[in-house]
């Protein structure tokens, strides 16, 4: 679950509280791999803006967590650095690509996990793990100090075991970094109480989802309806259907480009020997650390941007993220919230996702990723078990409005008993 | 012979176009940061003074003004690139479809956009054992690349559109030395149908040289009925050839993709609050076509110094154009050294004065070139003219006198009592003359006075 852990706890407790960063975050005092080889004994000369933060306000950062290698993957499985396991049951996935810090949350009473979502990867494991996941607005927290994915899709949100502890903590992180240009345009965090009224459901999120996680998100709908008094409407929003490919055309472009950069110099991994031509010293370097989900996505994305394929994918991708933006914000003119399951499915067993084929991996995204694509705030909360595994529900708000996500959250935890597995602290 | 120009030039801004490093680092390696390095996690911050100064230059070459603009990335692998990627412009450039009119004819611009400076590659050692040391301090450092079409016809004519544009954009934004002395062309030259490119001529000199060279080569070979490839070569400074490069990439094969972490400027609102001062060479074109002066000799002229135009365009308001360009160019160029420091409004008024004398027929030529030299070295000659500056000075102490009669008293007991006088009108004409030149002047009225018994 760690990728690293502090040495030992202090032991004057001058400290607020404990936090633990997903390992593409930069940090001073801490290795910052981003699970990948190829940054192994990469110390940052700075802090992530987030983990600064966190730390001013009296935060003791205790370790970085596992991740799929620069945050490519659903399962946590893609890491250079070892498997974390469900704390709910070891056999199974704790969901990607912030496994570490959803296992955490889980596992540590009073413990906020700093996750990253691109696509989807602080909703999947706080889903997986049972845990609350906040993902904020594009642009409400500053990236800088956070190692690059897609960098027009990269969110730093907080993983806990409840919304009032991330409450406590998202406006430390949140607010304009003139080291960050794209978080420099935001309104201000409003978290008062609102009144939510009406929750939308869309119909192209019902199809291909497992029966019993199914049966568990309706459920929570009628507890929402009958205790909270919240209209549950069903519509449709046609263009999620394609927020999937648009999300991984425009994630691996520019992870492609941004990957470019690892290639055993100037920082990171060296390369045996550096008497070779640059080119075959990259070649070599890059071959031998990077893992196989890494590779792949550096050669989709390339592919995408390619001349002759660059109109047909990239481009096209570019506009199909302005229809999903343009759709959600027509349904969220009328309601309050989007509402879907989180997941397909249960955290699966490790030997399953052994026999998953990449693209049915990518499909397990479907309903994390239009959300993320349209930069809109959402949260997942556990929303019932199946098996004694947590399923996870996500709800989605409009830009810049993570109080109402943090308000209706609230409320939910109100009338729902959430479950964490024999705590081991 | 056909001659386009891809040309690279540093802006002289303090600090890098994405980070806050100098643009001037002190040994290699020492002005460099996360975000220079592209060190995992860094951002670029665009300097805003490198775009305005991308918009005035897009604005002085006659371009349109995109009404908004956006970097990309353009991806390909080398070791001076810290990211592997160059964040550049692509689809969205600052200012196209340009134009600078030059030597008469005009020469279309394409595109003028902004970009940032890779590291730099040093190879030292032995031959055989030589290794490669890069230096980061140029990484990040503002580009503007100007790109011209296929207008220019010579070898000489492409180094003169370059030492022309130099003047210009050294008067525009300010360019330093290093600036200029870093200027990077790629030249795409056709002597029959298909075009060469040569790649990264740094100077002038070379890239006369370099599109010489190959203009020779591609005649010769046109003479011996050979095809001609299209290709990139490099020029050889040492043995003044060009060389077959790999074979380039079409600018589309880099991939490009927006830079995500940069937003979209909206350059034509910021162009309108930008002005375009009126350079050098433009300024003598309007005095070339608004007095008649002839080409060179108001290029030099505009070339030595902006004061000395300055002198030039009220001169030729009062006098015939012709006359005050000889004068401009013979007596005040040969004494600009010094003039240069001193040429102020009152200086401007006397040295005109002097002109119009001769023109009047009150002085003779030569007595006005020595007055001329007198006030550049500081108006220490004495000539009959100086008689008026005196004169002035001389009332103005004969006055001072006249309302301080006790000063001639107590100055035959104490010689010091001329400090009085000294003080007032120093403070009277504050520097207009020398000290040396006042006390003179009050030890000499004083004595006059004294001797003619204006005072019993």
């Amino acid at each position: 679950m760690f990728s690293e852990l502090i040495d030992e706890m202090p032991l004057d407790s001058s400290f607020k509280f404990n936090f633990s960063a997903k390992d593409n975050l930069c940090t001073i005092d801490f290795q910052t791999r981003a699970g990948s080889k190829i940054l192994d004994g990469y110390r940052p000369p700075f802090d992530a803006t987030p983990v600064r933060r966190l730390r001013r306000a009296g935060g003791l950062l205790v370790g970085k967590t596992n991740m799929d290698e620069f945050g490519f993957g659903t399962f946590c499985t893609n890491s250079g650095y070892g498997v974390p396991r469900n704390p709910f049951d070891i056999e199974r996935s704790c969901g990607g690509s912030s496994g570490g810090a959803a296992a955490a949350a889980c596992l540590l009473e009073d413990h906020i996990s700093l996750g990253v979502s691109t696509g989807g990867s602080i909703s999947c494991p706080a889903s997986f793990c049972g845990v609350v996941g906040l993902t904020p607005t594009y642009g409400r927290v500053s990236r800088y100090g956070l190692v690059d994915y897609g960098n027009s899709l990269d969110k730093v949100g907080i993983l806990a075991r409840s919304s009032s502890m991330i409450k406590n903590h998202f406006p430390t992180i949140a607010g304009s970094d003139p080291m960050d240009p794209t978080s420099c345009a935001q309104p201000a965090l409003d978290l008062d109480e609102t009144q939510i009224d009406s929750i939308a459901v869309p119909r192209e999120a019902m199809e291909n989802i497992h029966p019993a996680v199914m049966d568990s998100f309706l459920r929570a709908l009628d507890i929402m309806r009958d205790r909270l008094s919240i209209d549950i409407h069903e519509v449709t929003v046609p263009s999620l259907r394609f927020a999937l490919p648009a999300y991984y055309v425009l994630a691996t472009s520019e992870a492609s480009t941004n990957l470019a950069r690892y290639c055993g110099m100037r920082f990171g991994v060296k390369g045996d020997d550096v008497t070779q031509h640059f080119n075959d010293y990259f070649s070599s370097v890059r071959s031998k650390n990077f893992g196989k989900e890494a590779k792949r996505r550096i050669l989709l994305g390339t592919y995408s941007r390619m001349v002759g394929f660059r109109n047909r994918y990239y481009l096209k991708a570019l506009s199909v993220r302005q229809t999903v933006i343009s759709d959600y914000a027509r349904v969220l003119k009328e309601h309050d919230l989007v509402a879907t399951p989180t997941m397909p499915f249960i955290a699966p067993r490790f030997s399953e996702i052994e026999r998953m084929k990449p693209i049915e991996m990518y499909r397990a995204d479907f309903l994390t990723v239009p959300p993320n694509l349209a930069g809109l705030p959402h949260i997942s909360v556990p929303c019932g078990y199946v098996d004694s595994m947590p399923t996870g529900m996500q709800l989605v708000s409009q830009h810049w409005s993570e109080g109402v996500l943090l308000n209706i959250a609230n409320m939910w935890e109100g009338v729902f008993q959430y479950r964490f597995p024999g705590a081991r602290q | 012979m056909k001659i386009g120009l891809e040309v690279h030039l540093q802006l002289p801004t303090v600090s890098k176009l994405f980070c806050s490093c100098s643009t001037s680092g002190n040994g290699p390696n020492t002005s460099i940061c996360p975000t220079c390095l592209g060190f995992p996690g860094s951002r670029p911050r665009l300097n805003r003074r490198a775009l305005e100064m991308t918009i005035l230059i897009s604005r002085f070459l006659n371009c349109r003004i995109s009404e908004r603009s956006w970097f990309s990335r353009k991806t390909y692998f080398y070791p001076d690139l810290p990211k592997n990627f160059q964040i550049t412009q692509y689809e969205s450039p600052i200012g196209v479809d340009g134009g600078y009119s030059f030597n008469g004819k005009m020469v279309r611009i394409t595109r003028v956009h902004l970009e940032e400076d890779p590291g730099k590659i040093k190879r030292v050692g032995k031959s055989g054992e030589e290794v490669s040391l890069i230096d980061y301090n140029r990484s990040g450092i503002p580009l503007v690349e100007i790109v011209t079409a296929p207008d220019i016809t010579s070898p000489s004519e492409a180094r003169e559109f370059m030492a022309d544009l130099l003047i210009e954009l050294r008067h525009l934004v300010g360019l330093s030395e290093r600036n200029e002395q870093t200027v990077r062309v790629d030249a795409n030259i056709s002597v029959g149908e298909e075009r060469v490119e040569i790649k990264n001529i740094l100077g002038l000199k070379n890239l006369e040289r370099g599109l010489s060279f190959e203009a020779s080569r591609q005649a010769k070979m046109l003479k011996a009925g050979k095809r001609i490839v299209r290709e990139t070569r490099n020029f050889d400074e040492e043995r003044r050839v060009t060389t077959s490069a790999r074979s380039k990439e079409s600018e589309e094969d880099y991939g490009y993709i927006l830079e995500p972490d940069l937003g979209m400027y909206h350059v034509s609102s910021m162009a309108k609050m930008i002005q375009v001062p009126e350079t050098p060479l433009k300024r003598a074109e309007r005095l070339s076509a608004e007095y008649g002066i002839d080409r060179t000799s108001i290029r030099q002229i505009v070339l030595t110094s902006s004061t000395l135009t300055d002198f030039l365009e009220r001169l030729c308001s009062n006098v015939p154009p012709d006359i005050a360009v000889t004068w401009v160019l013979g007596p005040l160029s040969a004494n600009w050294k010094y003039l240069e420091r001193r040429l102020d409004e009152d200086l401007s008024d006397r040295i005109e004065n002097t002109i119009q004398m001769v023109i009047r027929g009150d002085i003779t030529d030569s007595e006005a070139r020595m007055r001329i030299g007198a006030f550049a070295r500081g108006g220490g000659a004495e000539t009959t003219q100086d008689s008026k500056e005196r004169s002035t000075l001389a009332e103005l102490v004969s006055e001072c006198i006249d309302q301080n009669p006790q000063v001639l008293f107590d100055f035959r007991s104490n010689k010091r009592a001329a400090n009085f006088v000294i003080g007032q009108i120093m403070r009277e004409t504050k520097g207009k003359y020398s000290s040396s030149e006042i006390v003179e002047t009050v030890n000499k009225e004083i004595e006059r006075r004294l001797k003619d018994r204006v005072v019993t």
